[in-house]
């Protein structure tokens, strides 16, 4: 909670775009946070990444920072920003453990939210003062909260359509009353043909 | 009570059967719950509540009887007073059981006694309704009880002392029906009832149906009882009765318009009621079918020969009274209920338990109604009386 | 010795036979009372749940002695043990909702979370929420489809209205009841005494959101699905013919939990806290937000609030 708030309030003296030339040591960012936040804990993902820590591949491979296509093991398609983002936008180049920000700054891949908030600021915004995402175990006392990539996969963030639960029961004895004709599988498929 | 010929035990006997049926049908009920009805979350009120409306009506018109007798001094209508009240006491305690047997827990009956219950009187309505509806039946007990008991011990009834309760009764009868109407019209919940107009119409309806129901019945007694009832008495309130019947049909005619000329959200329970909503529309041929009958009723009654027959009369009386409780009944609660406040149109028809316990109610209000009558005859007529020492 | 003044020996033999009929007395009724009843009830729990008073009138014994009647109750309907508990609302507390409905996609997720923790009957079929879809553009209710049940959701040009109880600040419900059976608590949570409740459905008539339920069967919950954490306000379990309604998980929220729809939401759209809290999400959202309510218009001041983004 305390590492997340002094994340947040460190300031970097001289910041550089390019990640070779910090000196900082990764995580510190000149992004001061929003005045009046909350403090607030972030649950932890990083032992759930299948693929991390990425320098155990990665740590052989030379950075190469061309922009390209890339055919990936593990990321079939890069499902974001369309076109205006590659790998290398958000990955740290030569530390493949670390995420980077716009400025370049090295991020840990458990405070991804400084990362995704450089774009997205007004959801970043409304997600520090948990408006936005999910806060998880109570309402009351330690804020605790998901980070965006509980939810979003960064590389296909797009939420997937799902089926929904089970529709309500009537009153026993009773047969449920026909639905109006919104919300069935025609209605679906007549609104993609009028797109 | 029980001496009569055997037309009168058959009619108690048929009466009783009926009530033993019902009686079965609701112990069903207590035994499942009120699943057994059609009532669901959807409308949550139906034939119980609707016949508790109706009733509740035709309780209060017992003033029509009481104003003329007791104001106006009509000494003919003051000879079958005492009929009329017999009349509304059998009409209120139909309707309190009506609400009794709605209830999801009848055991807890007791919960509304003030004091040692909780009465959350003056802010509920239904608090309202439950103090005034006792109210109306022990005055409708007690007045009568004084009087009679003088007759039969042939003593002369203390005017002082029953007047004012008379004129009492006669307030209370308006507010028995005005504190169900507002029971409905106090819900902005449910638009088809929020109406300011609702009041007046229970009141004109009641007006309408009560003297129907009377007019029926006195001729039922002169027939079976041999009770003279003066023609007069027919006349006053076939004219009371067609002008509460405009009234009504005028107040019909309001809502319709109001609602039809610039029709909104507000709108759709009339709608599903008159032109069904949705495909969905079982109340509408029992609406129309109630209007036809009381277009009927009210043409047969503004004209004057056919108001004057007895024949014409009395099917006017029927059409009338059998309009109205449909139109006032399941017209009335249903499409209160249709759509839900969150705009789902589910449809309610009662089950066969609820209209068997619903004609045990009916059954019980006319057994209760045979029997107070035949006493008050008994007494009015001098055959009831405290011998001489 | 008793108050007998009889004396002499054939005095003695009747004061004995006597004692012994008046012990054999007071423990056949002792017996009887404990002896199970009615249903398997024991008397003395029948009778006392029948004079039970009015929540808000009962004192703090009152309410143990009842708590441990709905716990032995539910041991012989359910076979479960549950514990039912009286946790009193918060100081400062006053609790809001918000419903993001641009993050709602129609899971129901909440629905059916709502029915395993408050113990909602299977077989009576009540759920306290209830998720509309809407189309775009259009917020008539009456044009709601309630019984959705596409492949997936959310369907192309729809979105989703989750409604329940709005926990109004000034609440139809609360007047209409005849016998002060659901009223609002200190923390906003409007409540229902389930064994004072008569099962009148006034209440359900007067409420605009469609937000009260009735137990028109006896509810039935399986053994291994019951949520033994209870409230005796809340998800304790309920008698037949009594109305209940979402109570903001009352038996959690007030020990600081979530309650169990803001839990079991995937995608964050239920921001849930205290009113009171100038820092909390739901402040934040009323004042950075655009919010409405539904039906604003009647005046019940609901602290239930819509808002998109």
């Amino acid at each position: 909670m305390l590492f997340a708030l002094a994340v947040c309030m460190i300031n970097v003296p001289a910041p550089s775009t390019n990640a070779e030339e910090t000196s900082e040591p990764p995580g510190s960012v000149r992004f001061e946070g929003y005045p009046d936040a909350p403090a607030v804990t972030v649950v932890s993902r990083k032992k759930d990444l299948f693929f991390y820590p990425c320098s155990q591949c990665h740590g052989n491979m030379e950075p190469d920072p061309r922009i390209r296509s890339l055919n990936v093991m593990h990321v079939s398609e890069l499902e974001h920003g369309r076109g205006r983002i590659w790998c290398l936008s958000c990955h740290d180049t030569e530390e493949r453990d670390y995420l980077r920000t716009l400025l370049g700054e090295r991020v840990d891949f458990d405070d991804a939210n400084l990362v995704c908030g450089g774009c997205h600021s007004n959801r970043h915004k409304d997600w520090t003062f948990g408006v936005h995402g999910k806060r998880v175990r109570n309402w009351q006392g330690e804020r605790t909260q998901y980070d965006c990539a509980h939810c979003h996969d960064p590389h296909s963030p797009a939420i997937e359509p799902r089926a929904p639960m089970a529709s309500p029961p009537v009153r026993a004895g009773f047969e449920p009353p026909r639905r109006r004709t919104a919300g069935t599988e025609a209605d679906q498929e007549s609104a993609k043909e009028a797109q | 009570m029980l001496r009569g010929p055997r037309e009168y035990w058959a009619w108690l006997a048929a009466l009783t059967f009926v009530i033993i049926v019902g009686a079965a049908s609701y112990i069903e009920q207590l035994e499942n719950g009120l699943v057994v009805t059609g009532m669901s979350d959807q409308v949550s009120w139906g034939f119980y509540i609707a016949n508790f409306a109706f009733l509740v009506g035709i309780a209060a018109a017992a003033v029509l009887l009481v104003i003329p007798a007791y104001i106006f001094h009509r000494d003919d209508i003051k000879d079958v007073v005492l009929v009329g009240e017999g009349m509304a006491v059998a009409a209120v305690t139909m309707a309190i059981l009506f609400v009794i047997v709605d209830l999801g827990r009848p055991d807890r009956l007791w919960h509304m006694i003030p004091v040692i219950g909780s009465l959350n009187f003056p802010v509920s309505l239904l608090a309202w309704d439950v103090i005034v509806l006792s109210g109306y039946l022990l005055l409708n007990l007690a007045i009568p009880f004084y009087l009679l008991y003088n007759r039969y011990r042939g003593k002369e009834p203390n005017f002082r002392l029953y007047f004012p309760f008379v004129v009492i009764a006669m307030f209370w009868a308006i507010s028995i029906h005005t504190v169900t109407a507002f029971l409905f019209s106090a819900n902005p919940a449910r638009p088809f009832w929020h109406t300011a107009l609702l009041g007046p119409r229970f009141i004109a309806s009641a007006f309408a149906s009560g003297p129907a129901l009377i007019i029926i019945t006195l001729q039922l007694v002169q027939r079976f009882a041999a009770y003279k009832v003066s023609r007069s008495v027919i006349e006053t309130l076939a004219l009371i009765m067609t002008v509460a019947m405009q009234i009504n049909l005028f107040f019909v005619g309001a809502e319709l318009f109001t609602d039809f000329y610039n029709e909104g959200a507000h709108a759709a329970s009339i709608h599903y009621l008159f032109l069904g909503l949705d495909g969905y529309d079982s109340l509408q041929p029992w609406i129309w079918f109630a209007l036809a009958l009381n277009a009927i009723a009210v043409v047969i009654l503004m004209i004057h020969p056919l108001r004057r027959k007895t024949l014409t009369l009395n099917i006017a009386c029927v059409l009338a009274f059998v309009g109205i409780w449909i139109e006032k009944g399941m017209g009335l609660v249903i499409p209160g209920f249709v759509p839900t406040p969150l705009g789902e149109i589910f449809e309610y028809a009662p089950t066969s338990v609820e209209l068997s316990v619903s004609a045990a109610i009916w059954a019980l209000g006319a057994l209760i109604f045979t029997l107070l009558a035949k006493a008050v005859i008994a007494i009015e007529q001098g055959r009831l009386a405290e011998r001489a020492t | 010795m008793t108050a007998n003044s009889g004396s002499g020996n054939g005095g003695d033999k009747f004061d004995q036979a006597r004692r012994n009929f008046l012990r054999g007395i007071g423990l056949g009724t002792a017996a009887a009372v404990a002896r199970p009843a009615w249903g398997g009830q024991t008397f003395g729990d029948a009778f006392a749940e029948f004079f039970q008073k009015n929540y808000q009138r009962m004192s703090a014994e009152e309410i143990e002695a009842a708590l441990e009647r709905i716990e032995r109750k539910a041991k012989r309907r359910y076979e479960v043990d549950i514990n039912c508990e009286n946790t009193p609302p918060q100081e400062g507390v006053v609790f809001g909702y918000a419903i993001n409905i641009s993050r709602c996609k129609g899971y129901r997720d909440c629905v059916h979370a709502c029915v395993d923790e408050n113990n909602l009957g299977r077989d009576s079929q009540v759920q306290y929420i209830r998720v509309l879809q809407m189309d775009n553009g259009d917020s008539n209710l009456e044009h709601s489809e309630h019984y959705y049940d596409p492949e997936t959701v959310p369907v192309e040009g729809k979105y989703y209205l989750p409604v329940q109880c709005m926990q109004c600040d000034d609440p139809p419900c609360v007047k209409a009841c005849p016998v002060d059976a659901t009223w609002m608590e200190p923390d906003g949570i409007v409540v229902v005494d389930y064994d004072w409740c008569i099962g009148c459905r006034y209440c359900m008539t007067a409420c605009p959101y469609w937000a009260r339920h009735f137990n028109w069967t006896e509810p039935e919950i399986p053994a291994d699905e019951m949520n033994p954490d209870t409230h005796y306000l809340g998800n304790r379990p309920r008698p037949r013919g009594v109305v209940e309604k979402c109570h903001f998980c009352i038996q959690r929220t007030r020990k600081g939990r979530q309650p169990a729809c803001q839990e079991a939401c995937p995608t964050g759209a239920r921001i849930f806290g205290n009113l009171l809290d100038p820092d909390s999400e739901i402040r934040y959202v009323l004042a950075n937000k655009q919010v409405f309510r539904l039906k604003e218009d009647l005046g019940t001041e609901p602290k239930f609030w819509y808002f998109s983004d």
